[in-house]
């Protein structure tokens, strides 16, 4: 089967400190992807590079074409990103902000069209923040600019979606929610990439599950089969008793945090 | 929502024409005040015909009419590049005056008026490559020194100070000429004539129209350049095309008005205050408020005349706007990143 992302061997450097170390991966149509790892691990970088923000050594093929081979605007009609450090300045409204994900398609360069303002509508909906479309953006709090911010990527309907920390902020119910959008959205052909720490979520949900560390990928496949006390101990230092409820592990960690590890 | 977006371009409409009407009727205010004033009915009169009183008709279409027409433009320019620069740097404190542009071209200007024979339509090009320059060494100053969007105002405070001070230092060593750029340290349109209006009108047309096209993605552009290109904009092409065009814009009015102060400040905030931050009414909105407050200005400034001479307009501008620039610096001062 012909794989629709494939990123062959990356490698990044930052001021001579190695990001990212050779990763190599496929991503098939269809498929929630989920990146995991500790603080620091290069699941971001990793997402960046696919978003084009950051410029690897090595190659990422998407749709049979090198990623550098697309413009700026073909790009934006097939990948669609949240990435993190959001700025907003002057006081945007929160329809101007998911308006704005509607650029990639029109060519109109003054009103958007009626059907942006439409699927704006719709994806403000989806989300549940549909009653707060005329607040200033920066008033929201974390977690209703988080949800505004995703209505923004998805309605960019591009067939990649890339998320960092989609549900970080966000309360269980939401979690949930996005979970099951991004879910649905992959079951119909979609690709989605995320990020996350919530490794329960993440493999409940995802199809397939890369767990980074240091740069590298230190397991890779699906949820049931990678992740288990070895490898929690092995990325995070932590041993950890895992029970699974299908396909919902849960993780209990043994507290065995020395006093004199906490009071430095 | 629907009925909201539909209700935007309502308002866009709505706020125009009543823009148009104040400006109107200051621009009708600006052909009855001067040194010899005007009654409306003989402003009236003479413009339907001006064959009936020579020396009004002189007055009208030799002085007040080019003076008003080329303030009115100047301010236009100023109040939509102000806005645009706001917007590219990210800083609300930003304008041509306060980043150094104005001060650059009006140096780049009376360089070009030294030389000898030059001719008049070279001037805004000179004027052009005193203000880019400017403005390129405060965006690069500031970045240099990570100072954020204070030391952005700061970088372009000294800058313009610099270019100030150069333009004294040549005004004094070339004393046959002296008089007339004297002017440009603080603005004035007591010289202002037609061949102003043809030199400038048309690159301020030009460049008007090529900033409101790209009004919408200047929306974009404030998210950085990160998410604007991951929504489709080749986003450092247009943020330094659009940053060269509307240097073009202020500069090519500035070579001929002088520096003015604030009303590139002013103008796009009155429009953030009352309307929408959404650029593609601050642009053309935020022009017409420009072009009005200075019309005003200068109206202000015809109804005072001492025996030595007008005042200069940013006596004006700058009345209304420092206390505006602190305003803005004790609210927003801190709140937004370069």
């Amino acid at each position: 089967m012909k794989c629709e992302i494939i990123v062959d061997g990356i490698t990044v450097y930052f001021n001579s400190s190695k990001i990212l170390e050779n990763i190599k991966f496929e991503v098939n149509k269809g498929e929630m992807l989920g990146i995991i790892g500790p603080n620091g691990a290069g699941k971001t970088t990793l997402l960046k590079c696919i978003a084009r923000s950051i410029i690897p050594k090595g190659r990422i093929i998407i749709f049979g074409k090198p990623i550098d081979e697309y413009t700026n605007s073909e790009y934006s009609k097939i990948v669609s990103a949240l990435l993190p450090n959001w700025p907003i300045g002057f006081n945007m409204k929160v329809y101007e902000v998911v308006l704005m994900g509607c650029r990639n398609r029109t060519e109109s360069l003054w009103w958007e069209k009626e059907e942006d303002i439409k699927s704006t509508e719709e994806f403000l909906k989806l989300l549940k923040v549909y009653h707060l479309y005329d607040r200033d953006f920066t008033t929201l709090s974390s977690g209703e600019q988080r949800r505004v911010l995703i209505a923004k990527s998805l309605v960019q309907r591009t067939d990649i979606i890339l998320l960092d920390e989609p549900i970080a902020y966000l309360d269980l119910k939401y979690r949930i929610e996005i979970m099951e959008i991004l879910k649905s959205l992959s079951k119909n052909g979609k690709i989605v990439i995320i990020t996350a720490h919530e490794i329960d979520l993440a493999s409940s949900y995802c199809d397939k599950i890369i767990v980074l560390n240091n740069g590298k990928i230190v397991a890779m496949g699906r949820p049931r089969d990678i992740i288990n006390e070895k490898l929690i101990y092995d990325v995070y230092g932590i041993n950890a008793t895992i029970k699974w409820f299908e396909n919902y592990p849960i993780i209990i960690p043994k507290r065995d945090i020395k006093r004199e590890d906490c009071y430095v | 929502m629907l009925r909201l977006a539909k209700q935007r371009k309502v308002r866009l409409l709505f706020f125009s024409f009543f823009l148009f009407i104040l400006l109107f009727i200051s621009f009708l205010f600006s052909l009855m005040i001067g040194s010899f004033p005007l009654s409306p009915m003989e402003v009236f009169e003479n413009l339907i015909n001006p064959e009936k009183n020579k020396t009004i008709s002189t007055i009208i279409f030799n002085y007040r009419l080019p003076r008003a027409l080329f303030t009115m433009i100047t301010g236009f320019s100023l109040g939509v590049s102000g806005g645009v620069i706001q917007s590219l740097t990210r800083n609300p404190l930003a304008d041509p005056y306060i980043t150094g542009m104005s001060s650059g071209a009006a140096l780049g200007a009376a360089i070009a008026f030294l030389l000898p024979n030059i001719s008049i339509y070279f001037i805004p090009f000179f004027a052009f490559i005193g203000g880019i320059s400017s403005i390129l060494l405060t965006i690069f100053l500031a970045k240099k020194a990570k100072a954020g969007p204070i030391g952005f105002i700061l970088a372009g405070i000294a800058i313009g100070t610099l270019a100030s001070a150069i333009l004294i230092f040549i005004i004094t060593l070339a004393q046959e000429k002296a008089h007339g750029i004297i002017y440009w340290i603080y603005g004035s349109f007591s010289t202002s004539k037609w061949s102003d209006i043809i030199v400038t009108f048309p690159i301020v047309l030009f460049c008007s129209i090529f900033l409101f096209i790209n009004a919408r993605d200047l929306n974009i552009l404030l998210l950085g350049e990160e998410h604007a290109s991951q929504l489709g904009i080749n986003a450092r092409r247009l943020w330094i095309l659009m940053l060269l065009i509307s240097s073009l814009c202020v500069s090519s009015c500035v070579a001929f008005s002088g520096i003015i102060g604030f009303i590139g400040l002013i103008a796009p905030h009155m429009i953030r205050l009352m309307i929408s931050s959404d650029n593609r009414f601050v642009l053309p909105l935020g022009g017409l408020t420009g072009a009005f407050l200075l019309l005003v200005s200068d109206n202000i400034v015809k109804s005072y005349i001492n025996p030595f001479g007008e005042m200069p307009i940013s006596t004006i501008t700058s009345m209304i706007g420092v206390p505006f620039f602190i305003y803005l610096l004790m609210k927003k001062g801190g709140k937004y990143e370069m």
